[in-house]
């Protein structure tokens, strides 16, 4: 196969596969519906760019995660010069008051809507662990995508699930 | 994938997305948009660079005294010296793709601390080498209409030049507390 048929053969299997959880990454990064649109065709491009120099040595779904992390990441650190609000870290987030219990209430979007406040105003490392862990990925496969080691991995995941649970009322704080 | 513990796991998940897809043929079109439009940027400052380089050679080619000559000269000199530095320090670096997250944050943090230094020595590079013009052309015209009247003129014409340097220098400046406030709060870990 031509590196240029085998380029856009793992762009087309990296989109079926991994297409919506783009679109959920790109929501992460970016609030606003235009930009937000901008930013997935930007992922979009730079992983079909990319995928001329991939070369197997790790997953499709790692290098589709690094590719479009590091978009979002650029992005972030790009509009930060001009919107100027202040990124902060997990363990900031930790120390947030804890939701009022009306937050039971609450319907699944204002859930959404809060979630994705959460994790916008997180620093790209941890936004990074946070999304990856929200997508289902395991220790090891964060530990991949991010270049963190396991047992930074296991701290940050332990606070994620203090504070969603802090946050959203969840059970459970096991890491 | 793992088994989802965490019910903020399936809230995310199960978001409503609007299930975007981008053809082939859309990529492709994208992605060429994107590089003529750095190859347009890139034609456009050499083109404007070659002009200006033109006009100086003419002025001081037509000038009537030495004086004039060496005016021009120093500033052709100069604006070739301030484009050779925007071609070696101007550009941001292609930051290499699919690289870890620690990596590529560490890698645009390099970036950030070389446009930092590119930003704060912006006085040498970019405002220092226009002086001696200033300087030549101030004196030699002071020389060659020697009445206070034309002196006048001149140290007005220097005022607002060094205002202008002024604004400029405090311009970069402020993008270099800008550029440094980024690294900062990027925090990455070594």
């Amino acid at each position: 196969m031509s590196a240029a048929l085998e380029q856009d053969g793992l762009y087309e299997e990296a989109g079926q596969a991994f297409g919506q959880a783009l679109e959920r990454l790109a929501h992460a990064y970016e609030a606003d519906a235009d930009l937000r649109r901008d930013l997935l065709q930007e992922i979009h491009v730079a992983l079909w760019r990319s995928f001329a120099s991939f070369d197997g040595r790790c997953s499709l779904r790692t290098w589709v995660y690094r590719v479009a992390h590091n978009v979002g990441a650029s992005h972030v650190l790009r509009q930060r010069r001009t919107r100027g609000h202040e990124l902060v870290g997990l363990e900031e987030l930790e120390d947030l008051p804890d939701a009022a219990d009306s937050q039971h209430e609450v319907d699944r979007s204002h859930a959404l809507g809060r979630l994705l406040a959460l994790i916008q105003r997180l620093k790209p490392l941890d936004r990074h662990v946070i999304l990856s862990y929200l997508e289902g990925l395991d220790a090891a496969a964060i530990g991949e995508i991010t270049g963190l080691t396991a047992g930074n991995v296991a701290t940050k995941i332990h606070r994620i699930k203090n504070m969603l649970a802090r946050q959203f009322h969840e059970g459970g704080t096991e890491s | 994938m793992t088994e989802l513990q965490n019910p903020a796991q399936r809230l995310w998940q199960d978001q409503p997305v609007e299930g975007v897809k981008m053809s082939l043929e859309e990529v492709r079109r994208r992605a060429g948009k994107f590089e003529r439009r750095i190859w347009r940027r890139n034609a456009r400052e050499y083109v404007a660079s070659l002009i200006a380089a033109g006009l100086f050679v003419y002025f001081m080619m037509s000038a009537h005294d030495w004086l004039s000559r060496v005016t021009f000269a120093l500033f052709m000199v100069a604006m070739l010296w301030i484009v050779a530095a925007l071609h070696r320090n101007g550009s941001a670096k292609k930051l290499p793709e699919g690289v870890d997250t620690l990596t590529g944050l560490r890698l645009y943090r390099a970036e950030l601390e070389r446009q930092y230094g590119v930003v704060k020595s912006m006085w040498w590079w970019y405002l220092a080498p226009m002086v001696p013009g200033f300087i030549v052309y101030t004196i030699g015209h002071a020389v060659k209409v020697p009445h206070p009247a034309a002196w006048a003129g001149l140290a007005v014409m220097d005022i607002v030049v060094a205002g202008l340097f002024y604004v400029v220098w405090r311009m970069n400046m402020r993008a270099a507390r800008c550029l440094q406030r980024m690294i900062d709060e990027l925090n990455v870990p070594e």
